[in-house]
């Protein structure tokens, strides 16, 4: 089987010196981030209040309609406790005049919708708060291709993107994220009674064990299917992995001068800065 | 002979040369002011390292004029620093050069180029050559940079030139944290120890800290002593300079007590690595 276990101590010291340089070396001594009541964003706002200071933190609450109001709570909670600067934007008037306009009436296209009008939203605000947007996503979300493309995937840097939903939680609970918060069912919240582990088809427990011996530990499907995983549960797996390989990586272009944008024009991201 | 060492464990700008440089010249006075001997910088320490096409922008000259501070410092203190070093050849190479007097003492170029996983640096370095230990105040020193340390052939070879000191300047980035501490800071100093036990000599690892492109590279820089102590430990992830005082005789205190270097043929050596070399095409 696979051990997940890391030591938080040494990760949350890495991701806040992270945060804090990444965020001066972009240009900026802000960030903003949307914060949904679930785990990772919470757990995004505590490492990035430790980075750049409460006032220099700025969550945006962008509820729909169909938002569970326990999110909203748990979100507002997280704001009192971290004691940050917030702005509340229902954006239901925003979706639901283009929804009707165009008669959508599909619930995966409406999602990537309210997803997109949200990374909007967020980085109209963080232009009027000069700050940098902090990206929620997880190494599992990202993996399994989990998340809106240029939705709530779009972001300055991605602090937590290397940790798996499971490391999530226990570094979650290393910093003091509201045990609420981490107790809870993880929810895109798209609608109503919506949950990740039954969209994806099983629990994060079996999805990163999976994914960490395949990724990480370069393991083979058949050596992980002797380990006695579920046959669907692995297939399913590999096959998201390759089927959203694309929005993992910078779109093709078509190359033909001898220094081309995203392959061979090759300026680190972080220079002279 | 007592010798005082600053460990420069810098968070360079990556690309910034006129930045970077001002940094060392700050470092090099601090460390002055504390009275040491040497100070020693990590791998492209005037440059930062994930250069990729910034390689040839900020490739320069041994002797170039933007040094001239430096080397003029250099009247005071002994200097190891890391840069891209422009060639004769016009090959940009990561090397490092140590600075005495006003002079260039040695320049190493790295030998083993990572070139896989996060790693990139055969597209754009040519790969070094020579590894020659050299005379300094304190003793004989022998450099080598990041990789080439997970190599024990090549600070062998420092130890077969009698190296009392060898330099590792390195850009580590951290990875692995499973255990107590990082995977790789465990694997450096699990290193270190060996060599200093077995080879005798003193081991100045010094790594840099701050982040490239999400790369965190660690720091822990630190003296490895013969007798297999650690002298000076900088810490983790922050930068700071770190002072450390050693004594040579040390060395000769180990070299009677564990007279591995008296013992070693290098001859031996030599002529079974030529014959393994002439006889096994595998190798």
């Amino acid at each position: 089987m696979s051990d997940l276990t890391l030591n938080y101590e040494i990760v949350q010291k890495f991701i806040v010196e992270f945060i804090k340089e990444e965020v001066v070396s972009n240009g900026f001594n802000k960030g903003i981030l949307g914060l949904s009541g679930g785990v990772d964003s919470a757990l995004v706002a505590y490492l990035s209040v430790k980075a750049l200071g409460r006032e220099n933190v700025k969550a945006l609450l962008l509820p729909y309609k169909m938002t569970s109001p326990e999110s909203l709570t748990d979100a507002m909670h997280v704001v009192k406790d971290l004691e940050i600067p917030f702005e509340k934007i229902d954006i239901t008037k925003i979706a639901d005049s283009y929804f009707s306009e165009v008669k959508l009436n599909n619930k995966l296209r409406m999602g990537n919708f309210l997803a997109r009008v949200r990374m909007s939203i967020i980085f109209d605000k963080a232009a009027e708060f000069n700050a940098m947007v902090l990206g929620t996503s997880n190494k599992s979300e990202f993996l399994l291709g989990y998340g809106t493309w240029y939705g709530d995937m779009a972001a300055g840097i991605y602090p937590i993107g290397d940790l798996y939903k499971t490391q999530v939680w226990e570094l979650a609970k290393f910093v003091g994220v509201p045990d609420k918060i981490i107790q809870k069912k993880p929810t895109a919240d798209l609608w109503p009674g919506q949950t990740d582990e039954s969209e994806l088809g099983a629990s994060y427990k079996n999805l990163d064990a999976v994914l960490h011996l395949y990724v990480d530990k370069r393991r083979t499907k058949e050596e992980i299917l002797k380990m006695g995983f579920n046959e669907s549960l692995v297939n399913n797996i590999i096959n998201r992995i390759y089927k959203t390989q694309f929005k993992r990586t910078f779109p093709p272009v078509a190359k033909f001068s001898s220094r081309t944008v995203g392959i061979d024009f090759l300026y680190p991201h972080d220079f002279k800065r | 002979m007592k010798v005082k060492f600053a460990l420069a464990q810098i968070n360079p700008v990556l690309g910034d040369l006129e930045k970077n440089i001002k940094k060392h010249e700050e470092f090099i006075e601090r460390a002055i002011q504390n009275g040491a001997d040497v100070i020693v910088f990590p791998e492209l320490s005037i440059t930062g390292y994930k250069l990729n096409d910034l390689t040839q922008e900020v490739a320069i000259k041994p002797y170039d004029a933007l040094l001239s501070k430096i080397f003029s410092l250099s009247k005071k203190i002994d200097i190891s620093l890391g840069f891209v070093e422009r060639g004769d050849d016009e090959i940009p190479y990561n090397s490092a050069m140590y600075i005495e007097n006003g002079r260039i003492k040695n320049i190493y170029r790295k030998i083993y180029l990572p070139t896989h996983g996060m790693f990139q640096e055969l597209r754009f370095f040519g790969k070094g050559k020579i590894l020659r230990v050299f005379n300094t105040k304190y003793g004989r020193v022998g450099t080598v940079i990041c990789r080439d340390f997970f190599h024990p052939s090549l600070v062998f070879l420092a130890y077969a030139q009698k190296a009392d000191f060898v330099f590792a300047m390195s850009n580590m980035p951290l990875r692995g944290l499973e255990g107590e501490k990082p995977g790789i800071q465990h694997m450096v100093e699990y290193a270190a120890y060996t060599y200093a036990n077995f080879f005798s000599q003193f081991i100045v690892f010094v790594n840099r800290v701050g982040f490239e492109d999400g790369m965190g590279f660690y720091g822990g820089s630190f003296i490895e002593t013969p007798s297999g102590k650690v002298a000076g430990f900088s810490g983790i992830l922050t930068e700071n300079l770190t002072f450390a005082e050693v004594d040579t005789e040390e060395i000769f205190l180990r070299r009677q007590a564990f007279p591995l270097l008296r013992e070693e043929d290098f001859n031996l050596i030599n002529s079974n690595l030529n014959r393994i070399l002439s006889e096994d095409r595998n190798v």
